[in-house]
């Protein structure tokens, strides 16, 4: 099971919206290298991962990426919060407004919504710690783009490529 | 300390102590990684403990007066 604790891993406290940079961020939410592929990916892999240090490793990590999946939707509700309809076309926010207001719905920038085709899950160890780290390893294609706006978040991701490389991989071999 | 420097002091030791559970779980004889696990521990109950008392409860495990104040504190995205 789970508990909900209280906070976020790391304090969002965003003054303007900002609803074009908003339309960008959600992608790491709901879009193809999102935290909720990313938490769905561990979780769902853990099952028949024949190791427990591994399955213990994607239940805490699959766990991780929840807390950031939390992160960036505060980003994105904090980005959209008190908007004026000028704002909202201006800022090119009309298209996502008219199907969700300012709803958080997992969907990538490009306006694809989440899928579950963007993971895989294929009941061989090896199989999938080389699509973790696959999946980790995109956040180096996030780094130049959104890393700007939220580094931190990103350093936090790439930890578990650096984890599943040095970790995952020694402890099956 | 003030909600906002506590809740980061708290967060710091929490992101401490989660990155050494991810070690562990694959170096679980490790001693060196299990003292400093250990340590952050302490620090982050006594840290968690301070912010319960003063800004209410971070789990519903933690709502421990008569009193449903679970919902009362703002949620982490509002502020």
């Amino acid at each position: 099971m789970w508990i909900y604790d209280k906070k976020l891993q790391y304090p969002i406290n965003i003054k303007n919206p900002n609803a074009a940079l908003a339309k960008l961020i959600i992608s790491q939410f709901g879009g193809p290298d999102g935290e909720l592929g990313a938490s769905m990916r561990y979780l769902s892999q853990r099952y028949t991962m024949p190791y427990r240090e591994v399955i213990g490793a994607l239940t805490d990590i699959g766990t991780e990426e929840l807390a950031h999946m939390e992160m960036v939707c505060a980003i994105v509700y904090q980005l959209t919060r008190n908007l004026t309809p000028e704002q909202i076309k201006e800022q090119g926010f009309d298209a996502y407004f008219v199907d969700h207001t300012t709803g958080l719905y997992p969907v990538a920038a490009s306006g694809v919504p989440w899928n579950a085709n963007t993971f895989q899950s294929t009941g061989d160890a090896i199989a999938d710690i080389m699509e973790d780290m696959a999946a980790d390893a995109t956040t180096t294609k996030e780094q130049p783009t959104i890393s700007r706006i939220r580094k931190p978040l990103i350093l936090l991701a790439f930890r578990h490529f650096e984890a599943f490389r040095k970790n995952a991989i020694p402890a099956i071999a | 300390m003030d909600r906002e420097a506590l809740l980061k002091r708290l967060m710091a030791a929490d992101f401490a102590l989660h990155e050494t559970v991810l070690f562990l779980d694959v170096h679980p004889k490790n001693r060196k990684a299990m003292e400093y696990y250990r340590k952050m521990q302490a620090q982050r109950e006594e840290l968690a403990e301070q912010y319960r008392k003063n800004f209410g409860p971070l789990t519903y495990y933690e709502v421990k007066s008569g009193e449903w104040n679970w919902t009362d504190y703002p949620w982490p995205w509002q502020n």
